[in-house]
């Protein structure tokens, strides 16, 4: 039983890993658009946002599947679900 | 050799980005510039309204509000066209089809010009979509709306009103 | 079903997508429209040998702008669940007796949006004979000037109350906590990015008392980063959107998650949208394999009872393992309002299959089937 209780080192070096690859990435090509380009991203499928029922259905399924669930935003409870 | 190269591309980035950063809005008391563009059939420009008081307005397919704002800029057209109004509105979507199919959901009955590649809301520092702009019969900006709100009609009839002279 | 030939009615199409919650460029007005969608959705899974659990749900979905500047969004779900679960690892023999259950869930979402900002508040419920959770919510998302960047910042806690319908004796309950921050930002005209980070702790009951022997933690905590990215191809008009996550936990599992979803429109009324998900974990520190007790046997590790372990648990879903989903869904837009949606997806879990090490030894392969029918009206 060592320090199981608190982040390893390595979990915190991943996920500063991934928030780097994202800026990496976002920078590669930034040219942010004006506001009369933002035909394509106002497009429901551009958006972070999906069909809420889909998304809820999926969630809970994969959380009472698989281990990890989460991430995307805050607010769901539990489930006893088997 | 390569070095040189490299700063020559990054001179050229710095050029580019100069260049493509933002342009200067224009604000109220600005001199509208020309705007020349094809229209539903042929080019239609600004400078053949001159002496009149145009609304002018950017919108594009995708825009929500900009449905509502159409019934309005026909409506006040209809109210104001004897007292010189026009309306000039300048659609941006990047592909035509989806502009003609909002024209045929909405309809316009108005000055329809098209500007796929949005060169002239560049020029005016167009903020947010849509965004209209009030010129006086002189071809100054004597007010600049962005966005549309059915709670602003009124305010902005008003100034229709004002900029007309109508008493 | 047949489309009628009206192509005024495609603009609009488009037009009115504009009023669907979540269009994050907007953040400072309500959505346009309201919204009521229902789904009908079916699960059911096995592994070799056993049928597992069928659920079948039907939902609800209200969206209720009540003025430009305060919306109203809320599900209701109806789980029927049936079926029967391995009591430890994949054990048919050990399966859980033939069981039936309902859950009823709801949540309740109220935003106030502003010029720059949106606040929400959210509630939510979920109800099982022996199992209740209640959770509280509050987002804030704070958009840049020129509406390309967004913060996200939430905070959420939920509190659980655990039964057990094999031991009447058993009230127990957990509290976590949850903060989540992030930022969506519009990279190019066609790219959306989103990076989030979220932190959780809870405390109190977490072993199962449907496995045996199950004994764990009596804290856990998580670190999740996700990495989202949509980009537009406007040549053909289609979206892609990936996303990948990372997760760490207090038990000692490590997950990744990756997805992507190609949205396809076919024609201006009907889209296809194939995806692909994988996954894979390692298995938390005090899992223990299939392997028992020489003399006491299933489901019970060697030593059990002369040396017992602080934790213990046979749950299959802290093994190590990897998983992949696929899936295909339709979206039919019938005209401005009507819009009607099929998804199907196959689901895979083996040991095999995990990324970057070997899987827990000795376990079933898991199989699962994903489908919704789903209509939605706008209003």
């Amino acid at each position: 039983m060592n320090a199981t209780y608190s982040f390893s080192t390595k979990a915190r070096m991943r996920v500063a890993a991934s928030a780097l690859a994202a800026l990496v990435l976002a920078g590669c090509a930034y040219n942010p658009p004006k506001p009369w380009e933002k035909g394509n991203l106002s497009k429901p499928e551009m958006t972070m946002a999906g069909d809420p029922l889909d998304q809820r259905f999926v969630e809970h399924i994969y959380s009472s599947k698989e281990n990890a669930s989460g991430g995307a935003g805050v607010g769901g409870g539990g489930c006893g679900c088997n | 050799m390569k070095m040189a190269r490299m700063f020559k591309l990054f001179g050229a980035g710095l050029l580019v980005a100069v260049l493509s950063s933002p342009a200067l809005a224009l604000d109220a008391g600005a001199r509208a510039p020309d705007i020349r563009l094809p229209g539903l059939k042929d080019l239609v420009s600004l400078e053949s309204l001159k002496g009149r008081v145009v609304y002018l307005d950017f919108w594009a397919s995708w825009c929500g509000p900009c449905r509502h704002s159409f019934p309005f800029m026909n409506q006040m057209l209809e109210k104001y066209r004897s007292n010189g109004l026009e309306v000039f509105a300048i659609n941006v979507d990047e592909k035509r089809s989806d502009a003609d199919r909002f024209l045929q959901e909405v309809p316009a009955r108005f000055t329809l010009a098209f500007d796929s590649k949005g060169e002239t809301a560049k020029l005016f520092g167009v903020k947010s979509m849509p965004s209209s702009y009030i010129l006086g019969r002189d071809g100054q900006i004597i007010e600049i709306h962005r966005g549309f709100r059915d709670e602003d009609r009124q305010s902005i009839e008003a100034q229709i009103v004002r900029a007309l002279g109508v008493h | 079903m047949a489309a009628t030939k009206k192509p005024t009615k495609y603009g609009s199409i488009a037009a009115a997508a504009l009023a669907l919650p979540g269009v994050v460029l907007h953040a400072e007005n309500a959505p346009e429209s309201g919204e009521v969608a229902l789904k009908y959705l079916h699960y059911n899974d096995s592994q070799p040998g056993l049928d597992r659990i069928t659920v079948s749900s039907p939902s609800i979905y209200l969206l209720l702008p009540i003025s430009p500047r305060w919306s109203l969004e809320g599900t209701a779900v109806s789980d029927a669940v049936s079926g029967a679960t391995p009591r430890y690892h994949t054990a048919i023999s050990g399966a859980s007796r033939h069981m039936s259950d309902e859950r009823h869930a709801v949540d309740v979402k109220v935003t106030r949006y502003q010029e720059r900002a949106s606040f929400s508040l959210g509630v939510s419920r979920s109800d099982e004979h022996d199992y209740t959770s209640n959770a509280l919510s509050f987002a804030v998302t704070i958009a840049s000037d020129d509406n390309n960047r967004t913060w996200n910042l939430g905070v959420g806690t939920s509190s659980d109350s655990i039964g057990s319908t094999n031991d009447a004796n058993l009230h127990e309950s957990r509290k976590t906590t949850e903060v989540m921050v992030g930022v969506t930002q519009a990279v190019t005209a066609n790219d959306l990015v989103q990076g989030n980070v979220t932190v959780s702790n809870g405390s109190g009951y977490y072993s199962d008392p449907y496995k045996e022997p199950d004994v764990r933690p009596n804290k856990r905590g998580h670190v999740i980063g996700l990495l989202r990215w949509n980009h537009h191809f406007s040549e053909l008009g289609a979206s892609l959107r990936t996303s990948y996550r990372y997760y760490h936990d207090t038990f000692g599992i490590s997950a990744h998650t990756i997805s992507t979803e190609w949205v396809q429109p076919i024609t201006p009324r009907l889209s296809v949208t194939p995806s692909l998900r994988l996954y894979s974990q390692s298995a938390a520190t005090f899992y223990f394999d299939p392997i028992y007790d020489k003399n006491v046997g299933a489901p019970y590790p060697p030593n059990y009872f002369s040396n017992p372990p602080t934790y213990i648990s046979p749950d299959q879903r802290l093994s190590a393992f990897g998983a992949v989903t696929g899936g295909i869904k339709f979206v039919l837009q019938a005209d401005a309002n009507w819009r009607a949606d099929l998804k199907v997806e196959h689901y895979v879990q083996q040991s095999n299959w995990r990324i970057g090490g070997s899987g827990s030894v000795g376990l079933d392969n898991f199989y699962a089937n994903f489908i919704q029918l789903g209509l939605s009206r706008r209003f």
